[in-house]
């Protein structure tokens, strides 16, 4: 266990230390969030807070959440398959597994710098929200946030080695994250409430944990609602995170094995 | 009796890509198969250099990646450092890999960044990490620039720090896939010299090397192994495999006085004067033997100051092998 740490540890490391090296860029990303938020806050300025499916959050705020954690949720999907395939074209993924670390190890540790940026990402956000433009963010049960997080955390993990299968095999053309970025973008609440589309559409919506976690993380930074109100929601992205971690674990040792059989498991 | 490296009839067979264009055009044709090893058999003593050579496509990088668990064979045993190939963790604790690739480092970090994440990797004890990495960094001449950003290196440097990656956790067995391919001669050289000495001779690392380097096998090799289309058509120590199907006999002769005519069951391939002495360069006919030679000369009252049999050399038993898998073909 504390191996397995120490290896993440030096995965993080790593690509920290990659990223801190392109030093204009790291600071232009930091200030690119910034301009970001500016221009939604003012974007939301033209959308009715009586909006049908908003309940009573302003635009601002809701839209917030839900780009921070599409941010968050899509780092997952693609950071496994797009580490992977760099990998592959660096030629580091051969030095990788001829050492004692298994492969699913190193799939799953390969993307943990983004994970790390991706939450620093999102506190970012919040700061820059609160500070300087008063969103006001009310838990009244963090533990249910922090469930709420680590459950997004293990869904999007799931459909995100379940993408980073695909590369391992196919080594192009990953019908995952083709399907669910648009999907997510669509359907997953963020930029708008599924309230507003189509009838017919609506339900395919629950099918997404992305839908789950932001009603989940909504509730708990922006209506103040408790353990006791969120419990369904909770209990329906358990769920899904329950069957979509190891069907992604599954394939991902289908995918790492089949490729070694076809000796296809470096190539690009 | 057991090998530090062991095959076992082992087979490997790829199935080629199909164009999106067969797909479409021929989708239940059978895809093509291409067959990378056909039944090798391949034992490598403890501490023994054996070079694997052949020419491309031949199945070497084959071998070597189904010795570092990172392709299953079809069929066969590969047994590494006593293990199974099955047992990949085991396995991968006894083996270091050295690629010819030089990409297969992160090029933004120094060699010792680079070095102190496959220590990890490697489950080096954190404790032994540092001492470890100075240690083999000056072993490799390049704790001068052991801080300074991989992309920056030559490819001389390169190589080095891989091999210095594949010592980190200091296996037995260490896996060379062409590692002088990107060198210059003189680091070339350097290179050989490093894995004569220092690796076999000092360290006494069994070393199994692909390559398509004729010079670079018959320099630090103690047997080679011809592979060719996925078998190996002969292994032996290096001069064995000079030898093979080499029919012609060579002689190099020295000769005084320095007689008008020589007539014999042979003929001269080089012939000069120097200083009252003849030296010849003479092939045998087929069939002729020493005596054939010699006796003609002495009768005649010739001395014979030198009389050397040239060996063939790797580069000639290399065509023979490559012809005669032709002709069989």
């Amino acid at each position: 266990m504390i191996n397995n740490l120490l290896k993440l540890w030096a995965f993080i490391k790593r690509d920290f230390l990659s990223e801190v090296s392109y030093r204009l860029a790291f600071l232009m990303r930091v200030g690119g969030m910034f301009f970001s938020l500016l221009a939604f806050y003012f974007l939301t300025k033209m959308i009715d807070p009586n909006t049908r499916g908003l309940n009573g959050i302003p635009p601002f705020d809701w839209l917030l959440v839900g780009l921070s954690f599409q941010f968050y949720f899509s780092t997952a999907l693609y950071s496994f398959s797009a580490r992977v395939r760099n990998e592959q074209l660096l030629g580091t993924l051969e030095a990788m597994l001829v050492t004692p670390t298994p492969t699913s190890m190193v799939v799953f540790s390969s993307a943990a710098w983004d994970f790390v940026y991706g939450g620093i990402r999102v506190l970012l956000y919040m700061v820059f929200a609160t500070l300087l433009f008063g969103v006001r963010l009310d838990v009244a049960s963090p533990l249910s946030l922090l469930i709420g997080v680590v459950l997004t955390l293990l869904s999007s993990v799931g459909l995100g080695i379940l993408s980073a299968s695909f590369i391992l095999y196919f080594k192009r053309g990953d019908p995952i994250n083709f399907l669910l970025s648009g999907a997510t973008t669509l359907l997953g609440t963020v930029f708008f409430p599924v309230e507003l589309l189509p009838a017919w559409v609506q339900p395919f919506s629950k099918y997404l944990p992305i839908t789950w976690s932001l009603r989940i993380v909504r509730g708990s930074l922006l209506q103040g609602r408790t353990m006791a109100d969120l419990w369904t929601d909770l209990l329906v992205l358990a769920l899904l995170t329950a069957f979509l971690l190891p069907v992604g674990l599954i394939c991902s040792r289908f995918a790492i094995r089949r490729a070694k059989r076809e000796g296809t498991l470096i190539q690009y | 009796m057991s090998y530090a490296i062991e095959a076992t009839d082992l087979e490997k067979t790829f199935v080629k890509a199909r164009s999106i264009r067969e797909l479409l055009t021929q989708p239940f044709r059978r895809a093509e198969r291409i067959d990378a090893l056909r039944g090798v058999d391949l034992q490598v003593d403890e501490g023994e250099i054996l070079s694997l050579l052949g020419p491309n496509g031949a199945g070497k990088t084959t071998l070597l990646k189904i010795f570092s668990c990172l392709v299953i064979p079809d069929h066969g045993r590969a047994i590494v450092g006593g293990r199974d190939t099955r047992q990949e963790n085991a396995v991968k604790r006894t083996i270091g890999l050295v690629q010819s690739d030089e990409r297969s480092f992160y090029w933004r970090l120094s060699a010792r960044e680079n070095l102190r994440f496959f220590a990890r990797l490697y489950d080096v004890p954190i404790r032994e990490t540092e001492s470890r990495i100075e240690e083999l960094l000056g072993r490799v001449e390049l704790l001068h620039a052991a801080d300074r950003p991989f992309s920056g290196y030559s490819s001389g440097m390169k190589q080095r720090v891989t091999i210095a990656r594949a010592l980190l956790h200091d296996p037995p067995i260490l896996l060379m896939d062409e590692p002088t391919r990107s060198l210059d001669p003189a680091a070339s050289l350097a290179l050989r010299k490093f894995v004569r000495d220092e690796l076999s001779r000092r360290d006494g690392k069994t070393i199994l090397l692909a390559t398509h380097d004729l010079r670079e096998a018959e320099a630090i090799s103690d047997r080679v192994a011809v592979l060719v289309r996925g078998r190996v058509r002969q292994i032996g120590t290096v001069s064995e495999v000079r030898r093979w199907g080499a029919r012609e006999q060579l002689y190099r002769l020295e000769v005084d006085p320095v007689p008008d005519r020589i007539e014999g069951p042979f003929r001269a391939l080089e012939d000069e004067t120097d200083g009252g002495v003849r030296r010849l360069t003479v092939v045998l006919e087929e069939g002729a033997r020493l005596d054939d030679l010699l006796r003609p000369l002495i009768g005649a009252g010739i001395r014979i100051r030198v009389c050397d049999r040239i060996e063939p050399d790797l580069e000639g038993a290399f065509s023979r092998i490559l012809e005669s898998e032709t002709e069989e073909a």
